[in-house]
């Protein structure tokens, strides 16, 4: 499986290319084109209930699509919703990640994609909500981003500060505590900005140049109310 | 050569950010890692650190890996290790020195994870009671959710509906009626001790004969009513009931109702601003908003109440309902909301008569006037 970005930057694509027999998981409606070799199949990943629960508790959507090269090789295009980089990350089997629910683009099958519940306080502060992605296994893994993908890297013990909503990917080995940015909670609250993750390393934190929910507030200013 | 599945990350300077996978084998002295070979490199590599060298404590998002750090050659390196297998043979084989901290550890961990899994049990448990209580319309949750919500609130979401009102009214701005409304209304208000509420309420020249409360305190009352009223006890009777809708805050209960789920998990769950929104939209609703049976006969009674500790002949508020529903033509609306029965005049008399008997104290303006400047006819309603 080989992988090639197309047009770096705010609107890129990717290229797979799968040898006959390989396949790979994508986030349904990611394909943007492909081979006429290529099946394209929708998977529940993780079962019914694991895709259930993402459906419900992360937003994600109910199947994951899996592009199989059944009938010959063949190539695969892949495009995220959004605006923003596409990052190609290979897991070696030991390292995992943690990614926030909008981050995933595609992944190998040898990558595994698990729904893991959060502890109260991250859940209702770092807004990831409960339930974020774990990433684990052997492959490629593709992860897109609202904005361009920076990345930070920790040595063991070092610390950074990073606003939540611009959070993508963070490896396991990293800890972080939720720290609140403003002082007072109400302010906090109210403002549904002002939480910040600590982030101690080892370990990699992907972040992302542009928030969705700013974004999103930025442009409703624009659209016209009607009653 | 044999090339395994790294189990292993291993951090120092001259490895990247990420951490170098490597597999790492627990032996009688101490700890082997072999790097994998990469691209770059000639072949594996080994290194081997013995336990007396070791500092191990537990790390990683959820506190489950194993890390153990040391002085190398070529400066700190730190192992994390998150094998099952791996970790039991090291607890195995290593001295009690490093062991017991470790089991310290994973006795903490294990803490944490049974912390956690009680939150969310309480929390589960917690959200299905407040479903299946709403389901089955317990009102004792909805008030525990309604008293969660600061008076500031109620005020902003029943504000923007009352602006939104009052934008398409024809407002009457000064003159009798509104300073006989102004003085009953502070009678009243007076009265109440520790009163949150900055009570704000608006003559509507319309001939709706109808009155209406929004939560937060904002009240209308059309000019419709007034014309209709004989004195100004009827009028007074009619804002004692209003004012009481908002003082019990039948409003945000009426919404937590409807909004069920939804509003209690977020009022529960502290994400007001979620709800806020909810209540923004459902703003206009809060126009038609009906309130239940027993939401209008507390209004009703502690309206009474009211009439009666601001001195005010709480009769006119009965006589005035009484004569509205008799003669209703189909345009008295405020009927419409508060159909009168007979059943609800008995509850008035009775709350009446049980009340101590006390003077009236009148107003200080004449409602025949105010009702000569709305342009009623004198001498009874038309
Ligand atoms: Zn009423």
């Amino acid at each position: 499986m080989k992988s090639e970005i197309l047009y770096p930057g705010a609107f890129p694509m990717v290229r797979v290319e799968l040898a006959e027999g390989e396949h790979i998981k994508a986030e349904s409606g990611a394909m943007v084109a492909c081979s006429p070799t290529i099946d394209i199949e929708s998977k529940m990943e993780g079962g019914f209930l694991g895709a259930l629960s993402r459906k419900f508790l992360t937003g994600e959507k109910f199947f994951f699509q899996t592009l199989r090269a059944s009938r010959g090789a063949g190539e695969v295009l892949l495009a995220p919703t959004v605006p923003g980089e596409i990052v190609v990350l290979d897991l070696d089997g030991v390292s995992e990640y943690m990614v926030q629910k909008d981050g995933f683009l595609a992944g190998a099958d040898g990558v595994a994609i698990d729904s893991q519940m959060q502890s109260m306080s991250r859940g209702l502060l770092s807004g990831e909500g409960f339930f974020i992605l774990k990433m684990s296994g052997k492959g490629m893994l593709l992860l897109n981003s609202f904005g361009a993908v920076h990345k930070i890297e920790l040595k063991p013990g070092q610390e950074y500060i990073v606003d939540n909503s611009h959070l993508v990917a963070w490896s396991t080995t990293t800890t972080y505590n939720i720290e609140k940015a403003t002082s007072g909670w109400v302010a906090s609250f109210t403002s549904g900005e002002g939480f910040v993750c600590r982030f101690r390393g080892p370990g990699l934190v992907f972040i992302q140049s542009r928030n969705p929910g700013g974004f999103g507030a930025w442009v409703r200013q624009f659209i016209p109310v009607t009653e | 050569m044999i090339i395994s599945t790294p189990n292993a990350l291993c951090f120092g300077d001259e490895f990247p950010a990420s951490g170098a996978p490597c597999l790492a084998h627990v032996e009688g002295h101490g700890l082997t890692m072999t790097f994998l070979p990469d691209a770059d490199a000639c072949g594996r590599r080994s290194e081997s650190v013995p336990f007396s060298e070791l500092t191990v404590s537990a790390g990683g998002l959820d506190h489950d890996q194993l890390v153990a750090t040391w002085a190398g050659a070529t400066g700190q390196r730190t192992l994390y290790l998150k094998n099952p297998d791996l970790i039991r043979a090291f607890r195995q084989a290593a001295p009690d020195r490093l062991t017991i901290p470790l089991e310290r550890a994973a006795e903490q961990v294990r803490q944490v994870r049974q912390r956690r899994r009680i939150v969310w049990m309480l929390v589960g448990g917690t959200l299905l009671a407040s479903v299946l209580g709403l389901w089955f319309g317990s009102d004792l949750l909805v008030e525990l959710a309604v008293d969660r919500i600061p008076v500031e609130w109620e005020q902003k979401l029943g504000e923007s509906a009352y602006h939104d009102f009052l934008a398409r009214q024809e407002v009457m701005k000064e003159g009798p009626a509104v300073a006989a409304v102004t003085e009953m209304t502070h009678r009243m208000t007076d009265t109440i001790a520790g009163n949150p509420y900055t009570f704000d309420i608006t003559v509507v020249k319309s001939d709706v004969v109808n009155a209406f409360a929004l939560p937060g305190g904002y009240i209308v009352v059309f000019t419709g009513l007034m014309k209709k009223a004989e004195n100004s006890e009827e009028v007074a009777g009619v804002l004692a009931h209003e004012l009481n809708h908002v003082l019990q805050r039948h409003g945000l209960e009426r919404i937590v109702k409807q909004l069920g789920f939804v509003a209690v998990v977020s009022i529960v769950l502290g994400n007001q601003q979620g709800l806020g929104g909810v209540m923004k939209q459902l703003g206009i609703e809060l126009m038609t908003l009906k309130f239940g049976r027993a939401q209008e006969t507390e209004a009703d009674l502690t309206g009474l109440q009211l009439l009666h500790r601001a001195k005010i002949d709480p009769n006119g508020m009965i006589t005035f309902f009484q004569r509205l529903a008799e003669k209703d033509d189909g345009r008295v609306e405020w009927f419409s909301t508060h159909p009168m029965s007979s059943a609800r005049a008995e509850r008035l008399n009775a709350e009446l008569t049980d009340l101590p008997k006390q003077t009236s104290e009148p107003f200080t303006f004449d409602w025949t006037n105010v009702r000569a400047s709305l342009g009623a006819q004198a001498g009874g309603s038309p």
